[in-house]
């Protein structure tokens, strides 16, 4: 399975467990597509931190590498990388990416 | 049917409870609960203020979760290892725990995790569980004050929080739920939590489960025992199989002294079956252990609506254990109501799996239910006895049934509370309230409430009825008219009738009548009230009698002091 292709599968692992949250009726798409913060986001503040810790967590258990999403880099364009589920996954490859070419 | 009931919870913190309302209100298991959240980071003054809006209309419960240096000021002097005696640490805990039970009044029911400290705490490692010294120490002993101190609130209950956190693992505490969110725990904990208070809240709306009904081959013993005999059955013994075995067994065993009746329905020939348990030396689980069993070759699932029957039990009351997923499937179809837990493949599972189960919650433990697998055994001999006599009536003489009428007080209101939210079928209204509730109810002016407790040549059947009246103008109405269905159909229904109008009429009523609210579940009484024609008259969902006549006490009931 391609790298972008696991870390996709574990971002809808984190939607799982984000849903338990929430009623049904707000309850998050399993879609590259879908947003989380900005205008049309669908995450608040409390949800936002569940989904950074929840992603870290599973990213660290699935794939054996700890990434690190609360950092300046991160918080920095926080609109950006967390803006939909697509961008998050981009911006995680991104960090497994840097890792890896040390 | 469960009811579609949405109950209110209170949660006061001094730390982020949003995920934990999130898991309370989402799970879709029963009962439905409303959260609410009281300001956060004001624990004490929220238990201090009645008249905030969390608090407004008496909601249904409240879950109080603080960490002990937010609320034990004394305690978190003692995080900074300042000098701060166990003695001074305990009288603030004794404080606090006067507010809980202060608060706990204007609640139904109220639960208390019990504090805990992240293990990186314990920065002196050894020392830790030195007295006057030890972190860990200290909080143990703060844990124990607390609870007995919440024993006098009958409505409050100290919950295991180690047990979530075990189960949480590694992600237990999250420092960085914490600095992001003022969250103390991982998700996980929360989840147990939330699992847990459910659970609990079933248990004290009458849920709780009553009965286990348990295969036998690969379930109860290891091989088929119609295969290989009883001599060869893996049980007991140095094997690692065996041995798991007898600790279900043991487990099991433990259910039963607590109260939970235990069953067999088998695919076996049942001279076979009854050989094993009565022959194998390793067995734990003895005939006189189980209140019925149903070993042929038929369907389990008839099989287990006839035991219900025999046992006079709702299926909502069992829950059913197999090792076959096939069966398991079939009564879970065909018997929504029962609960058919999954079961692992693996037999060395089998005792932590049933130990987990969350559905034999109890708000209390009696007496009655200690010793129900008894009197299920002796109500076996009465239904012997039936086969042998011509008529009811019979039956009925030569059971001697005495009958003793109470009122409600201190040591039998534990009792009366577990029957008042367990009975479904003979209860004319269904009414669900805490010990405080129903002692404050029963002591107002114009109430009364009775207990009876049933014996006969048999046994004691304990307390096992409720009558209450409220007495209006120029009438007596009957409140709650609740029997439980171990006793039913031995005119003890009369007999409560009798005291009731007897009551009445020395107050110079002039009618007494029950108001019936009809429930998914209480059509048996309806259909008691309206048997009573001429005597009661029904005028819609009342049932009406001249209050200056008294009901007359059965004939073959002896009414005892």
């Amino acid at each position: 399975m391609a790298m972008h292709e696991k870390i996709t599968q574990i971002l809808f692992s984190v939607i799982d467990e984000l849903n338990q949250l929430r009623p049904p009726e707000e309850h998050l798409q399993k879609d590259l597509e879908t947003p989380l913060t900005g205008d049309f986001g669908r995450l608040d503040s409390a949800g936002l931190i569940n989904l950074i810790v929840v992603t870290e967590q599973q990213t660290a258990e699935e794939l054996g590498i700890p990434i690190l999403l609360t950092d300046d880099r991160t918080m920095s364009q926080v609109n950006q990388v967390f803006r939909t589920l697509g961008t998050l996954a981009d911006y995680i490859h991104l960090l497994l990416k840097e890792k890896h070419d040390g | 049917m469960m009811d579609k009931q949405q109950y209110t919870c209170v949660l006061v913190s001094d730390f982020n409870l949003q995920n934990f309302a999130g898991y309370l209100a989402n799970d879709p298991e029963f009962p439905a609960i409303k959260a609410v959240t009281a300001p956060l980071g004001q624990p004490v003054s929220t238990l201090l203020h009645k008249d905030l809006p969390c608090w407004q209309n008496t909601p249904d419960v409240a879950v109080i979760w603080t960490r002990p240096q937010s609320v034990i000021s004394d305690f978190n002097a003692l995080l900074r290892y300042e000098q701060v005696t166990l003695q001074q640490v305990l009288q603030q805990v004794d404080e606090y725990s006067a507010l809980l039970v202060n608060m706990s009044e204007g609640v139904r029911y109220a639960f208390v995790p019990f504090w805990v400290l992240p293990s990186y705490r314990s920065v002196f490692g050894v020392l830790d569980m030195k007295t006057e010294i030890g972190l860990t120490n200290t909080v143990m002993r703060m844990n124990l004050r607390l609870a007995e101190n919440l024993e006098e609130a009958s409505n409050i209950y100290v919950l295991n929080t180690h047990k979530w956190i075990e189960r949480a693992g590694i992600h237990a505490f999250s420092p960085k739920l914490w600095y992001l969110g003022k969250i103390v725990f991982g998700n996980e904990v929360f989840k147990e939590a939330a699992q847990d208070v459910k659970a609990a809240l079933r248990g004290m709306l009458g849920y709780a489960r009553k009965l286990i009904i348990v295969d036998l081959d690969d379930t109860l013993w290891g091989g088929i025992v119609g295969d290989v005999g009883w001599e060869n059955l893996v049980l007991g013994g140095h094997h690692h199989l065996g041995e798991a075995y007898v600790d279900f067994q043991q487990a099991l065993k433990s259910m039963k002294n607590r109260g939970i009746l235990l069953a067999i329905v088998s695919k076996n020939e049942q001279q076979v079956a009854l050989e094993a348990i009565r022959k194998h030396p390793e067995m734990v689980l003895k005939l006189d252990d189980f209140a019925g069993w149903r070993i042929n070759w038929q369907d389990k699932v008839q099989n287990i609506l006839d035991l219900m029957t025999e046992l006079n039990l709702g299926p909502q009351s069992a829950v059913f254990i197999d090792d076959n997923p096939g069966e398991r499937a079939r009564v879970k179809e065909s018997l929504p109501e029962v609960f058919v837990p999954d079961w692992p493949r693996d037999p060395l599972l089998y005792p932590a799996t049933l130990l987990s189960l969350r559905c034999f919650e109890m708000p209390s433990l009696s007496r009655e239910d200690l010793d129900r697998a008894t009197m299920y055994f002796t109500e076996n001999k009465r239904q012997e006895l039936k086969k042998t006599v011509r008529s009811l009536e019979e039956w009925l003489t030569r059971l001697a049934i005495r009958v003793q009428v109470e009122e409600l007080h201190p040591a039998n209101l534990q009792r009366a509370t577990q029957l008042l939210n367990k009975t479904n079928q003979m209860n004319l209204s269904t009414r669900r309230m805490s010990e405080a509730e129903l002692m404050a109810w029963a002591e107002q002016k114009h109430h009364r409430l009775w207990t009876l407790r049933v014996s006969d040549k048999f046994g004691d059947a304990g307390l096992t009825g409720i009558l209450s009246l409220e007495i209006q103008d120029r009438s007596a109405q009957i409140v709650d008219f609740i029997l439980s269905c171990r006793v039913l159909g031995r005119k003890i229904e009369e007999t409560m009738l009798f005291t009731a109008t007897h009551y009445a009429r020395a107050l110079g009523v002039e009618e007494v009548y029950a108001r019936y609210i009809p429930t998914s579940k209480n059509k048996p009484c309806f259909d008691f009230f309206k048997s009573l024609a001429p005597r009661f008259q029904q005028q819609g969902d009342c049932f009406i009698r001249d209050g200056k006549e008294p009901f007359p006490v059965p004939e073959h009931i002896e009414l005892v002091p």
